[in-house]
Order: C-alpha cells, then sequence, then structure tokens
C-alpha cells in the first residue's frame, strides 16, 4: 500500500503569470516564495511553497503528495507499475522545479496528474502573508472523479487514503487525523475541483466574503458550513476558472479504529447546513 | 465607582417592546413564519409573542398606539425614587392606568418620555410565563436581546440611562452609545438620528450557524437583510439585520460580550468598519450608516 503522508503542492499551469500572482497576493493572500519568468512559488505556511504557477496550459494541473522516503518512492513505483498504471521518474532539473529531492508522477484512474514526492523543501523563514487573510496553510484538494467508486478504491486500497463520509457516492478521504485531504467531485474528465486553505478563524471567512466580493471576485459558493466537516467556508474563482476555498474548523477524526462513514444524500444541504447554494460550480443542484 | 452604581442600579432587565402597526395581521404573520416567535393567546392583546420563559417579549399594538420599550425597574421603593428624579429633572412621567398595566403584563408602570420623545415604560413585576417557550420556527431564538434607539439628543437621552436608570456606557462609536443595565455589553443603543423610534428590535439566537441559517432563510424568502451579515467590534457580536413589516428593522444576534466591571468605554471612530468587522455596510437605515449627523 503507497503511504501517503501529506499533501505537498498543487501546480498549476497559468494562461497569465502576472494575473496568477495578483490574483494569489492581492485577493487569495499568499506569499510570494520565489519567481522565475516562467513559474511562480506561492507559499501559504512554513513549507518553501504549496502552489505553484507556470506559464503553460490551465489544463495542465497536478497534485503532489508526500511519501516517507525514497525506498517507499521505489515501492510505490513499483506497485503502481504491476497495477498497468505508467511512471515517470521525475529527473533533476523537475525535481528542481518541485523543489524536492525526488518524485515519481503517473494519473490516477481518472486521468488526474499525481506526484509522489520525497523531501519537499521548508523554508527558514516564516510565513508573511500579502494581505490579511488568516490562511495557516494548504490543506486540501478536491479531484475529479468520472467513477467515484473506482477512485475510492484508488485512493484506499492502493493508497492509504480513508473515507471519513459519503455524499452519495462522493467519498471526503483522510490521509492523517484531518477530516478530509481528498475531496472527490463528479466531473466530465480529469482535473482539480478546487484548493482549499485553511484559515483562522469564521471571522476570517466571512471578512474574505466582503472583501473578494468588492473586489468582484466570483464567489461559488458560500458563506457556508460543510455537514460532513463542520468547517465553515467560501468559494471563489480565480484565473482559469480554478475554483480557491477558505475554511476553518475542519473535524479530526481521532479514533481510526471505530470511525464509520456517514451517508449523507446527494443534495445541496449536504454541502451547505446553513442554506448557501453553488453557482457557478459543478455540485449537486435542488 | 461604578461597581456602586450597578448594585444601585434600578434596570433589572429589557422585558419587552411594543411595536405600534397599522396592518396587525401582516406583522403577525411576519412575528411567527419569519422571526419564529410563539403567539401567546389571552384576553387583553390580540398580537402577543414570547420568546423565551417571559409571558412576553413583543406586542404589536394597534396604530393609534405609540411604540414602545419595556425596563423592569428593581422594586417600588426604587420606581417611587425614579419618579421623583425624573420630575425634578423635567422628564415627562406619568402612572400607567390599570387597563394599561394590565395589558402589558405588569404590576405598575410609570410612562416615560426620554428627551427624543421615544416612550419608556418603566414596569414593576413584568409577567413570567408557567410553560416552556415552544418557537413558531427553527430559527434558534434564546430571547429578546436588545434594542437600538434613535436619539435627537444623545446628552440628555444618556442623563436618562445613566444618571436616573443607572445604565453604563460601554463604549461608543462616534456618538452611537452602548448602554449596559446587566452583565452584558448593551441591551440599548442610542443611535444620533433626526427622528424618535426604534432602530431596530434584537432577538439572541444559539450561535453562529443559526445567525447564518437565517441569513439564508430570510434572503430565500426575498427579504432585505439591511446589514449584515456581520459582526460587531464593540460588542462582538455576530448580527444579521433585517426589514420587518411597516418601517421596523429585526434583528438576530449571537456572541454578545460580557462586560467586566473595570471595562472603560472605548471610542470607536464613525465608520462602517467600527459598526461590522467582516465588512458588511448598511445603505438603506440612516442610523446605521456611519457618517456624521445630517
Amino acid at each position: 500500500m503507497i503511504e501517503l503522508k501529506d499533501l505537498s503542492y498543487v501546480r498549476l499551469g497559468a494562461s497569465s503569470l502576472e494575473d496568477a500572482e495578483s490574483f494569489a497576493t492581492e485577493c487569495l493572500g499568499l506569499q510570494v516564495g520565489e519567481q522565475s519568468g516562467k513559474a511562480l512559488y506561492l507559499r501559504s505556511d512554513d513549507r518553501a511553497h504549496t502552489l505553484c504557477y507556470f506559464e503553460g496550459d490551465p489544463a495542465d494541473q497536478t497534485v503532489g503528495f508526500e511519501v516517507e522516503d525514497e525506498s517507499k518512492l521505489g515501492g510505490a513505483a513499483a506497485t503502481l507499475d504491476q497495477l498497468g498504471h505508467p511512471v515517470h521518474a521525475g529527473t533533476p532539473t523537475e525535481c528542481a522545479l518541485r523543489k524536492v529531492k525526488a518524485f515519481i508522477g503517473f494519473k490516477d484512474p481518472t486521468g488526474n496528474q499525481i506526484e509522489l514526492v520525497v523531501r519537499p523543501e521548508r523554508s527558514g523563514k516564516r510565513y508573511f502573508a500579502s494581505r490579511n487573510a488568516g490562511i495557516t496553510g494548504f490543506s486540501h484538494v478536491g479531484l475529479s472523479t468520472t467513477n467515484p467508486t473506482r477512485d475510492e478504491q484508488f485512493w484506499t486500497q492502493v493508497c492509504n487514503a480513508r473515507v471519513s463520509d459519503r455524499i452519495g457516492d462522493i467519498a471526503l478521504m483522510r490521509v492523517n487525523a484531518i477530516h478530509h485531504t481528498i475531496a472527490l467531485a463528479p466531473g466530465r474528465g480529469p482535473g482539480i475541483h478546487h484548493v482549499n486553505h485553511q484559515v483562522e478563524s469564521n471571522d476570517d471567512v466571512l471578512r474574505s466574503y466582503y472583501h473578494l466580493s468588492d473586489q468582484r471576485v466570483p464567489i461559488v459558493f458560500g458563506p457556508g458550513r460543510h455537514p460532513t466537516s463542520g468547517a465553515r467556508f467560501l468559494y471563489f474563482k480565480g484565473p482559469d476558472g480554478m475554483v480557491f476555498e477558505y475554511s476553518v474548523g475542519v473535524d479530526e477524526i481521532e479514533d481510526e479504529a471505530t470511525h464509520r462513514p456517514r451517508q449523507f444524500g446527494f443534495e445541496p444541504t449536504s454541502l451547505c447546513m446553513w442554506g448557501s447554494r453553488s453557482a457557478g460550480m459543478p455540485l449537486p443542484k435542488s | 465607582m461604578s461597581a456602586e452604581l450597578s448594585s444601585r442600579s434600578p434596570a433589572e432587565q429589557l422585558c419587552y417592546v411594543r411595536l405600534a402597526v397599522s396592518q396587525p395581521q401582516i406583522a403577525a404573520a411576519f412575528a411567527t413564519e419569519i422571526l419564529g416567535l410563539q403567539h401567546v393567546p389571552n384576553e387583553l392583546e390580540p398580537f402577543l409573542f414570547r420568546s423565551d420563559e417571559r409571558y412576553h417579549t413583543l406586542c404589536l399594538a394597534d396604530g393609534t398606539q405609540r411604540s414602545s420599550i419595556g425596563i423592569e425597574i428593581t422594586d417600588e421603593p426604587e420606581l417611587d425614587r425614579v419618579a421623583k428624579d425624573l420630575t425634578r429633572n423635567g422628564f415627562s412621567a406619568r402612572e400607567a392606568t390599570t387597563e394599561e398595566c394590565a395589558k402589558r403584563f405588569v404590576r405598575r408602570a410609570l410612562i416615560v418620555e426620554d428627551a427624543t420623545g421615544n416612550e419608556i415604560d418603566l414596569v414593576l413585576r413584568p409577567a413570567r410565563s408557567g410553560r416552556r417557550y415552544f418557537p413558531s420556527r427553527d430559527a434558534g431564538i434564546t430571547g429578546l436581546q436588545g434594542v437600538g434607539l434613535c436619539s435627537t439628543a444623545i446628552k440628555d437621552d444618556l442623563e436618562l440611562w445613566t444618571a436616573i436608570l443607572g445604565a453604563r456606557v460601554t463604549d461608543r462609536v462616534g456618538e452611537v452609545t452602548y448602554l449596559g443595565i446587566d452583565q452584558k455589553h448593551h441591551r440599548v443603543v442610542l443611535y444620533p438620528s433626526d427622528r424618535a423610534g426604534l432602530v431596530y428590535v434584537s432577538y439572541d439566537v444559539e450561535s453562529l450557524d443559526a445567525v447564518m441559517q437565517n441569513n439564508y432563510f430570510v434572503q430565500e424568502r426575498q427579504i432585505k437583510i439591511v446589514h449584515g451579515p456581520g459582526r460587531e467590534p464593540a460588542s462582538g457580536q455576530i448580527f444579521l439585520r433585517f426589514a420587518g413589516p411597516e418601517g421596523y428593522v429585526f434583528s438576530y444576534g449571537y456572541g454578545l460580550r460580557d462586560i467586566d466591571a473595570r471595562h472603560r468605554p472605548q471610542q470607536f471612530t464613525l465608520e462602517a468598519s467600527s459598526l461590522c468587522e467582516w465588512g458588511s455596510e448598511c445603505t438603506d437605515i440612516a442610523e446605521l450608516q456611519a457618517t456624521e449627523a445630517r
């Protein structure tokens, strides 16, 4: 079984690095860690980067997970190979672009680009936000799935994720105590559904609602509260249509042994217990 | 000094609000279907509502009467002393008739006018209900919380509230003055205005979830939200202020802070962010617009 330790980063192609930077700093509130002509590295916590925009096709999206060490990485490569998932071993140049010691790349059953990385860099400098959004760190991703049951099997049997709850057939899965690190979302093809950053408090979620609305950033869902994780949230659109989420108060699953996933119906109140409705984002409508 | 004052303070609680309405049936439907209050069947007032263990906290009085708020006074000697102080300071105060007391469900009342012309009932022994409160809908209401009052003469109105009734000024936003009469940050807020009247009637709800559920509930019913959802910096409360019938504004609030004896009133600048730290702004209600007096 492939042991995912943590979520490491998201890499997104950008049609305009300038727009991406302005959104990432003025709206999202991330800190520029490093900038080259072709790539922008953004920080949200003590890691060297958690979001990388590179000049390229916005459909070119990758999620990176950390594994324990190079020997585990080799094991993962062998496992994937045996299952018929072609594996790409990262070249030194590619590793440097990702600020990791080593990585392998493959596609999940839906076709999402996934990388498993070893020794992702941390920064010596404290994280300092670009705006007062209260971000505490990059927390989880929504991943599109063309077959929720098949993909749940992949993440829970080939990898070590556990299902925390389901909405219809859609699984919210954890790799540690945090309620979910991977949230599946129904889609017509591969792609990252949303990128989540945690914020310090409810006040931050609500302040961002007003701040982003004033900046004409499209709010696509919320402010609301997920009945599954308990988290208060806000979803909004960034460059090239990528959806970002702020949330706070994600439950922790303390007892691995006894937790049983709950089943929520596939309907709007399963996604927001306050009554907000999603707009312009693929989610169940009433 | 302030500790002494609070032990002598005659004002005990805000016990009810009476709203003069010209179309009580419509207002009554709003009170139950939207606000979620419980109607109280009784012989004296057809449009009487509860929100907690008290017999009533809202009465929709017919339009010939005036709106008022009810403040409970500790006991008879205090009420007598207050009556003398009011007269001495030039405030209009008269004893309520037997019928007026009955319709307010109190044993005795002084009907007072503040300097602005707002009617304040100073009452003794307001009625409690024997029965558990059962709301009309799941709004999460825990009770009548407070009111905003228009003031055309803040200094003079403060004389009534602080010197005579023993309330304390807890904080200010410009000249907007928060007044406490118990352990809560405030129960009455005076807003500079060019008229008499109520700015809003506020009900406490049990959680942030309740405020936000109510936010979407009222939105779905095309009810105008005039301020919020927001967070009041001075008191910490999360609020939602929305339009009711006949120009009355109602509010749900959660998280109103307790105030301790050593707290000194803070002065906030008169701007929108001093009334809501999340960023909501009020466009319709002059008193909530955080601008200098017109």
